[in-house]
């Protein structure tokens, strides 16, 4: 199987708004996936296409190799999803509430509940109403209703909305654990900062397309780098950058410090030699790696100015 | 058969529901019994024995109205909870058919209230016979009219309500299942200018297994047809269920 996922010129549209617009995606088997975009740029659009909760309107869908709707039942039996937030009946525990879902799965799904719960450290509460938990014990009810499957693809929609910093270093550990034992994990989220330490690869989406699609690593580095430079007289030291074209951008860091943007293979030590010939005494200067950040807001912005 | 059980798990877990279930339908019936034996324990005179056929019929009148409306009650839950808890995309997503998630739901509802139907209704056969003193007993027919009268009203009820909650809320479902039993089917019933098409309306057709004083002289059937308007009244209902849940998204 080359890709766990895959979709050609998938289109949704409500009326006459597409909130997903001719996408071609690609997800290969292993890997944790980020679908990263704004809020309501068409993420969980796409995750309910791909789950048959809804009819796309064009294009074409495969999960795990199976084209879908036709072998809608095949494919979802491998699948784990947690589309927006994880709903459970309150009134029911945990486990009767996995016992729900078990029960529309195979049988070995009914063997599976106890280790689930355990797996996401919910045994404990197990036989509580689920209307007592917190949110974050639901989010982790919903990965373990997600194992009951044991899937080879689990599609998590903003799996760390609502988390505590605890919350979402367990829920980072939980999907870099799934992505070991050979899973793959789908998730959807508009935390840059979260995508970029979960994820090994990543598609950004804005306004229903897929704009860029690729390696973390290699996203990010696709941004212009920057350069933090720490000098005695900022005012000079402006004066000297402004007459070299090759730094586009020029903002403040700090006290006596400022953040350039290079471009066209400008380095630090170019820059130095620019500022110390001019008589300004350059304290620090430290080239910055561009974050998954820095793309994903120079591609937004970019295409909010094409608009 | 493991969905069924799944939907009697989520319906006998509603802790007011079955309550009031219980209250309705075993617990009117044992109220009624137990009024019905004191007023005769402290004014036999004016009061008779509490047993024998027409208080019989009493109890079962009670039943009647009463798991009526329990039907519609549970039948309406087990039609809305899962989209109303949103749980349904969760079920969806495990690849099972819309179809059957919503065919279970019916019969999920009614392993829940039958039982319970079935206590009310031996209790107030016992206490018809444990009771009656000189009265008579009741017969073996009066009893089997009533069981067939009072399932037939369950079962339509708890379809319908099933069927009615895949378009519209439960709380109106509900309203509108009341106003159909107890006031607008009974009124069309009545309107003479409607002639025979008035074998179609569902409550004629249950009335048909009821005690003779229920049916409309001017609305009788044969028990075939009666059969033939609820089988109908609940494929098409059923079949209006499932497809709007199939095509509903989830």
């Amino acid at each position: 199987m080359d890709a766990v996922i895959e979709t050609r010129g998938l289109t949704k549209k409500f009326g006459e708004r597409a909130a997903v617009n001719g996408v071609d995606l690609t997800v290969g088997p292993g890997v944790a996936f980020g679908f990263l975009g704004p809020n309501g740029a068409g993420k969980t659009t796409l995750i309910r296409t791909l789950l048959g909760l809804t009819q796309p309107t064009s294009g074409e869908i495969s999960l795990l190799g199976l084209p879908q709707p036709g072998k809608r039942a095949e494919a979802l039996a491998r699948v784990g999803a947690i589309v927006e937030e994880p709903r459970f009946h309150p009134h029911l525990t945990g486990r009767e509430n996995l016992t729900i879902v078990a029960a529309a799965r195979d049988r070995a799904a009914d063997a599976r509940i106890t280790d689930a719960l355990e797996r996401v450290g919910l045994t404990a509460r197990a036989n509580d109403r689920v209307k007592t938990y917190s949110l974050g014990m639901r989010q982790r009810l919903g990965i373990a209703r997600c194992l009951i499957a044991d899937p080879a693809l689990l599609i998590l929609d903003e799996p760390m909305n609502g988390l505590d910093p605890a919350g979402i270093l367990e829920m980072r550990r939980l999907i870099r654990a799934f992505v070991d034992e050979g899973r793959t994990v789908f998730l959807s989220s508009h935390l840059l900062d979260e995508v970029e330490k979960t994820c090994d690869q990543v598609a950004i989406v804005d306004h229903g397309r897929v704009v860029l699609q690729g390696a973390v690593g290699e996203i990010a580095a696709q941004g212009e780098p920057t350069l933090v430079v720490e000098v005695d007289d900022e005012a000079t030291a402006r004066e000297v950058l402004a007459r070299e074209a090759r730094i586009t951008r020029v903002e403040d860091d700090g006290p006596s410090t400022l953040r350039l943007t290079l471009a066209d293979g400008l380095g630090a030590s170019d820059v130095n030699r620019s500022l110390v010939s001019a008589g300004i005494a350059v304290s620090r200067l430290e080239p910055t790696r561009a974050t998954l950040e820095d793309t994903f807001l120079a591609i937004t912005s970019r295409l909010g100015e094409a608009e | 058969m493991r969905l069924v059980r799944a939907e009697v798990l989520k319906l006998v877990r509603r802790r007011g529901l079955m309550a009031w279930t219980l209250v309705l339908v075993l617990g009117s019936v044992l109220v009624a019994e137990v009024i019905l034996v004191i007023l005769h324990a402290v004014n036999p005179e004016n009061h008779g024995p509490a047993g024998g056929q027409t208080n019989l019929s009493h109890y079962l009148d009670v039943l009647l109205a009463l798991g009526t409306i329990a039907a519609i009650m549970v039948g309406a839950t087990a039609g809305s909870q899962d989209v109303a808890n949103g749980v349904f995309r969760d079920l969806v997503v495990t690849g099972r058919s819309r179809s059957a998630l919503f065919n279970v739901r019916a019969p999920g509802a009614l392993l829940v209230l039958l039982p319970i139907a079935a206590l009310a209704f031996a209790a107030a056969v016992v206490g018809a016979f444990l009771f009656s003193g000189a009265l008579p007993g009741p017969s073996a027919k009066v009893i089997g009219g009533y069981a067939a009268y009072i399932f037939a009203s369950i079962l339509i009820n708890v379809v319908l309500a099933v069927a009615l909650t895949s378009f519209a809320s439960s709380r109106v479902v509900v309203g509108v299942l009341i106003a159909w039993n107890v006031l607008i089917g009974p009124l069309l019933l009545q309107i003479g200018s409607l002639g025979g098409a008035r074998k179609a309306i569902d409550v004629a057709a249950i009335d048909h297994f009821g005690p003779d004083q229920y049916v409309n002289d001017d609305v009788t059937m044969s028990t075939g047809v009666a059969l033939l308007v609820l089988a109908v009244w609940i494929a098409v209902f059923n079949t209006a269920g499932r497809m709007w849940t199939q095509r509903r998204d989830a």
